[in-house]
């Protein structure tokens, strides 16, 4: 009886399966083949000679140099910022969330109009951090938010007793008992940093930014358009592997601390 | 005197309580300013856009259609996925799971060459069928369905499987009542995520009737400024209405904070 069940669960998942092998797994499978030969017609092995190539290219280098600080300086931005709101939203029972809610879904091309309208003369890439900040507040808000629902508000009476002020109770209870969302919320963000690219694309509407904006994508995209398979192929493992990386060390560091 | 002291405490906090939410409002008014200021603009430009810029209509029936019908077949792909990847107890199922998280954290350029790889084999590049599918086994929609399903009450399952043998009658009358909040969060989601698409269309197509509006908008320098603006606001508006009516899905308990 439940192997039948078992089977039926299995032939469910089955079309879901299928069309994600089809699209994602093998052909990401072939890529991991296209990198490492010369080229598609003669395929020869070649070992690592393009990867050192990707590594090597100035290019990439100030691409990468660009992403970097943009996890670093933009999402260690959004998630303190979004931690303080989701407090104050859902602590101080204040209305306010679909303000931050509705720039996540609102197409992105809608707004790149105005946005290019208003930084017209900007040489920094500051207009992409705001539109990059605008656009993930609101899942930010969701996650953590629907995290604060969820606790057990019993420790809070316990600290009022204790004469605990507001502001302590939150840095002393809240947020310690909600970091395992918290991390998942940067590991989030970090993700969508990656994400940027649409938005950043549509800002200055051409494939070639300023220096300060030429992030990772702007070189895959680019070498894309030239055919360079084996130099995206490259670059696109490398970045995976990377993102990776980040996904275990956010896993490892989130059963550290759950409850 | 106990009481005096804590009736002051509960006046100060009062105060900065008010000056807080007068803050967050303030930080509220900036985020929906963009959107506002667009609206602003595009005042006056209709009569450009609606009667001399006939490009603008297919490209925006485009962006709906396809966004409607992936929403809709990755509902019907991902819901069994789902339920069998929760409900099953075979090998392998944690694994699989994992896959679809990191594919879920993957930026688009590391998965254009897959995508555009399996498009190439099944030979429909180029056609609205090949930007369709890669979308609908998009992993986002069935990670947090199945987040949210694992926490399901399954002895209304066991009860719907006594009395019938199919497994679509089980998921129907079983599984979807629960989970509609998600279903709708999901929906929602997948619709902006795909009424967005730029990368997509920008690369797997070719004539410009099968393209989205955001091809329309990115490519700004052939259009007149102005032009631009009643199209941003006419593209905003049916995401902004299906938020409005599905938009409370999203409170609560959305599913995957912890992964």
């Amino acid at each position: 009886m439940r192997n039948r069940w078992n089977r039926k669960c299995i032939i469910c998942m089955l079309p879901g399966i299928l069309g994600t092998l089809v699209f994602f797994v093998i052909p990401y499978i072939r890529m991991l083949y296209y990198s490492v030969i010369d080229n598609q017609y003669r395929r020869n092995f070649t070992g690592l000679s393009n990867y050192i190539k990707t590594i090597k290219n100035s290019y990439f280098i100030l691409a990468l140099k660009n992403s970097l600080l943009l996890i670093l300086a933009g999402v260690t931005v959004l998630v303190i910022f979004s931690v303080v709101l989701s407090l104050f939203l859902y602590f101080g029972n204040i209305n306010g969330r679909s303000a931050f809610i509705l720039p996540m879904l609102l197409p992105t091309a809608a707004i790149s109009v105005i946005w290019r309208e208003i930084f017209k003369d900007a040489v920094t890439a500051l207009p992409v951090y705001l539109l990059f900040w605008w656009k993930n507040t609101g899942i930010c808000i969701i996650l953590l938010t629907a995290s604060f629902a969820a606790m057990d508000k019993e420790v809070f009476e316990a600290a009022a007793v204790d004469g605990v002020g507001s502001i302590r109770k939150h840095i002393y209870i809240t947020i310690p008992m909600n970091i395992p969302v918290i991390i998942f919320t940067t590991l989030l963000s970090i993700v969508n940093s990656f994400r940027i690219f649409k938005e950043s694309c549509l800002f200055y509407s051409s494939n070639y930014p300023p220096d300060c904006s030429y992030t990772l994508q702007y070189y895959m995209n680019n070498h894309f358009y030239k055919l360079d398979y084996q130099v995206l192929s490259s670059a696109a493992v490398l970045l995976s592997v990377f993102i990776i990386l980040i996904i275990i060390f956010c896993f490892k560091l989130q059963k550290k601390y759950q409850f | 005197m106990a009481c005096k002291k804590e009736k002051l405490y509960y006046k100060t906090s009062k105060l900065s309580f008010i000056f807080i939410k007068g803050i967050i409002n303030v930080i509220a008014i900036i985020f929906i300013l963009p959107v506002l200021l667009t609206v602003i603009k595009s005042a006056g430009h209709y009569r450009e856009l609606l009667f001399d810029c006939f490009i603008f209509y297919p490209m925006f029936w485009n962006s709906l259609f396809y966004a409607t019908v992936i929403t809709i077949i990755q509902m019907a792909v991902i819901i069994p996925c789902a339920f069998g990847l929760s409900n099953g107890k075979f090998r392998g199922r944690k694994f699989i799971f994992f896959i679809y998280v990191i594919l879920m954290m993957m930026p688009f350029q590391v998965t254009m060459l897959p995508n555009y790889i399996g498009l190439r084999e099944l030979g429909i590049l180029n056609t609205r069928t090949g930007i369709i599918l890669p979308m609908v086994f998009s992993p986002f929609g069935l990670v947090v369905m199945h987040q949210y399903m694992k926490k399901i009450n399954t002895s209304v399952i066991e009860a719907v499987r006594l009395e019938t043998n199919s497994v679509i009658t089980v998921i129907w009358k079983g599984v979807v009542p629960q989970v509609k909040t998600c279903i709708m969060a999901v929906f929602l989601f997948t619709f902006a995520e795909c009424y967005n698409m730029l990368e997509q269309p920008m690369l797997f197509l070719k004539e410009d009737n099968l393209k989205t509006l955001p091809v329309f908008i990115s490519q700004a320098d052939k259009y007149e400024g102005g032009v631009l603006f009643p199209a941003a606001v006419i593209y905003m508006i049916p995401v902004f209405l299906l938020y409005l009516s599905l938009g409370k899905n999203l409170e609560g308990r959305t599913g995957a904070g912890n992964l």
